[in-house]
């Protein structure tokens, strides 16, 4: 399957992006604060902004090299977007809007079958609301049959329940089409619940790329202007009156009650501050969560330090420096982890 | 007299106004989509007829193309041909303007979408571009029609007036009023208002009518 590569220097204006990252087939988003860079990032990608340098290739593909001069234009470059504002064809109804780029003998009805729109087929675009748009702006992109697949945050115009039904769908329609998906969002619960990886973007720098679950929440805080340090996402296994369970892969954490249905995916957020560090087991506490770990890391924070601890789940807990030599924290160190179930929030 | 006028008129216009399309909405995607050196100086000369007596415009006509004119005898002067040249330089600005603004409404991202989805710039400007332009488009042709029609001047300098031959609706109601052929004049007045007001209406029907 094909990957997406990008060793890139762009200059737009007094701006200048330089990324280098590769997203394999999946979902990997690009976060980062306005004027961080995503949208020049995804014109040069897409082919209408020319790098000034480097190199970006898509399967076994060059689309541009700077030293050979090779830059395929957009339309040989088999890369779709879907914008913010979706930008169907005003003039086409929505069943043509996605036979325009079809390819090979697809009806365009199955594709809107697809993302739940086959009933809008004979509406102009005038006549559907935010959310229909980006169905068929899905389907249509998807159905000139890309080799990856370009969202200038597709979602963010809508409302959460529409952004968050078409978050499933976006996750199933990548699936289906094992083509990379690179999809820039501000929203951190979008990028957790859809991302398998993410790129994190700050003043036209890569600062930080890796499996979504594994980016270090602390620094896509500082990174996206995200407010909290952990941003965790799990699956529930039971809601009850005496709250929820989630499992987050590996670390199952008691919540407050959080009114989700089993099986359904959550993003928790948790701050740094509400996690307690123990060098020993701890017993009869009153916190819900009382979790084993290994310390992985020391970070240096605004007050304090972060240290990372794996539980196997990475969390952060934010400690004083005088406990990071009282208890001797040092990579490697086995530690435990006490989180009031209060603590957690539900970022949706 | 006053049906071979009409006649000559609806022709002229006709054939103008098809000229000045095709050329004018070329012109005004290359104004509206491509930044080259001088395009605003291009503008400028193409809009020149706007501002200009048609006699001037008319005489320049001569000048380029008259029996000793700077691209050699043509035998272009006093033929209906001519009158669509005329008629066309006048109406081309309007049209320009029109076909300029259309396209320059329509979101450049919509062609970036119509590339990724696999198709060149031809592909894209027939089968995205010139129908999201063509409410403008129509307004263009609309109003170089009318201007066609009413071309005088630079028509009388090119192609003169000829009876049957080059001489347009507003040339014989000119004739018919100095000769004192009140009656001629008045129903060739009212021919000419009466293809106005179908112009008219058609150009309110393209404002009111959907994108």
């Amino acid at each position: 399957m094909s990957t997406l590569t990008a060793d890139i220097r762009v200059t737009r204006g007094g701006f200048s992006l330089e990324a280098a990252f590769s997203a394999p087939p999946g979902i990997t988003t690009v976060v980062g604060v306005s004027g961080a860079g995503k949208s020049t990032l995804l014109l040069a990608l897409l082919g209408d902004k020319s790098p000034a340098s480097g190199r970006i290739g898509l399967g076994d593909r060059t689309l541009f090299d700077g030293k050979s001069g090779i830059d395929v234009p957009v339309h040989e470059r088999r890369i779709g977007i879907v914008f913010q504002d979706a930008l169907l064809f005003p003039h086409l109804d929505a069943r043509r809007n996605v036979a325009f780029g079809m390819m090979g003998g697809d009806r365009p009805e199955a594709w809107l079958e697809r993302v739940g729109a086959v009933s809008l087929a004979a509406r102009r675009p005038a006549d559907l609301s935010g959310g229909e748009r980006q169905r068929v702006a899905l389907a249509r992109a998807l159905a000139a049959r890309p080799e990856a697949l370009l969202l200038d945050e597709p979602f963010s115009a809508l409302d959460p329940a529409a952004r968050s039904s078409l978050g499933t769908l976006l996750v199933a329609l990548q699936r289906e089409a094992g083509v990379p998906f690179l999809h820039v969002t501000h929203d951190p619960g979008e990028a957790l619940r859809v991302g398998d990886r993410t790129i994190a973007l700050d003043r036209g720098r890569v600062v930080a790329q890796g499996r979504t679950t594994d980016l270090l929440s602390g620094s896509l805080r500082r990174i996206a202007g995200i407010g909290s340090d952990n941003w965790l996402r799990g699956t529930v296994l039971a809601d009850g009156s005496d709250g929820t369970r989630v499992d987050l892969g590996g670390t199952v954490v008691a919540t407050a009650r959080l009114h989700r249905a089993a099986g359904e995916v959550v993003v928790l957020a948790l701050p740094a501050e509400d996690v307690l560090l123990a060098r020993g087991e701890i017993h009869g506490t009153s916190a819900r969560n009382v979790l084993a770990g290994e310390v992985v890391s020391l970070d240096a924070a605004d007050e304090g330090v972060d240290v990372v601890v794996a539980t196997p789940v990475r969390l952060r807990a934010r400690v004083t420096r005088a406990a990071v030599s009282e208890l001797a924290l040092v990579p490697g160190a086995r530690v435990w982890l006490l989180v009031k179930a209060s603590a957690f929030r539900a970022a949706d | 007299m006053i049906r071979s006028a009409l006649l000559i008129s609806l022709l002229v216009a006709t054939l103008s106004t098809a000229f000045a399309v095709g050329l004018g909405s070329a012109a005004g995607w290359l104004l509206a989509r491509r930044a080259f050196p001088g395009r605003e100086l291009v503008d400028a000369l193409l809009s020149l007829p706007l501002v200009l007596p048609p006699t001037v415009t008319g005489y320049y006509l001569l000048l380029i193309l008259g029996r000793r004119g700077w691209l050699g005898d043509l035998a272009i002067p006093f033929t209906l041909g001519a009158c669509v040249i005329a008629a066309t330089v006048m109406a081309f600005p309007l049209v320009v303007r029109a076909a300029r603004v259309a396209f320059e409404e329509i979101d450049p991202r919509q062609r970036l979408a119509a590339f990724s989805l696999g198709h060149g710039s031809g592909s894209t400007f027939w089968q995205v571009e010139l129908p999201l332009a063509r409410r403008g488009l129509a307004a263009g042709a609309a109003l170089g029609f009318a201007r066609a029609l009413g071309e005088f001047g630079a028509t009388l300098m090119l192609a003169g007036n000829i009876p049957g031959r080059t001489q347009t609706l507003p040339l014989a109601i000119y004739e018919a009023a100095m000769t004192g052929e009140n009656a001629v004049a008045l129903a060739l007045c009212l021919a000419l208002t009466a293809v106005s007001v179908v112009v008219l209406l058609f150009v309110g029907r393209l404002g009111r009518g959907r994108a």
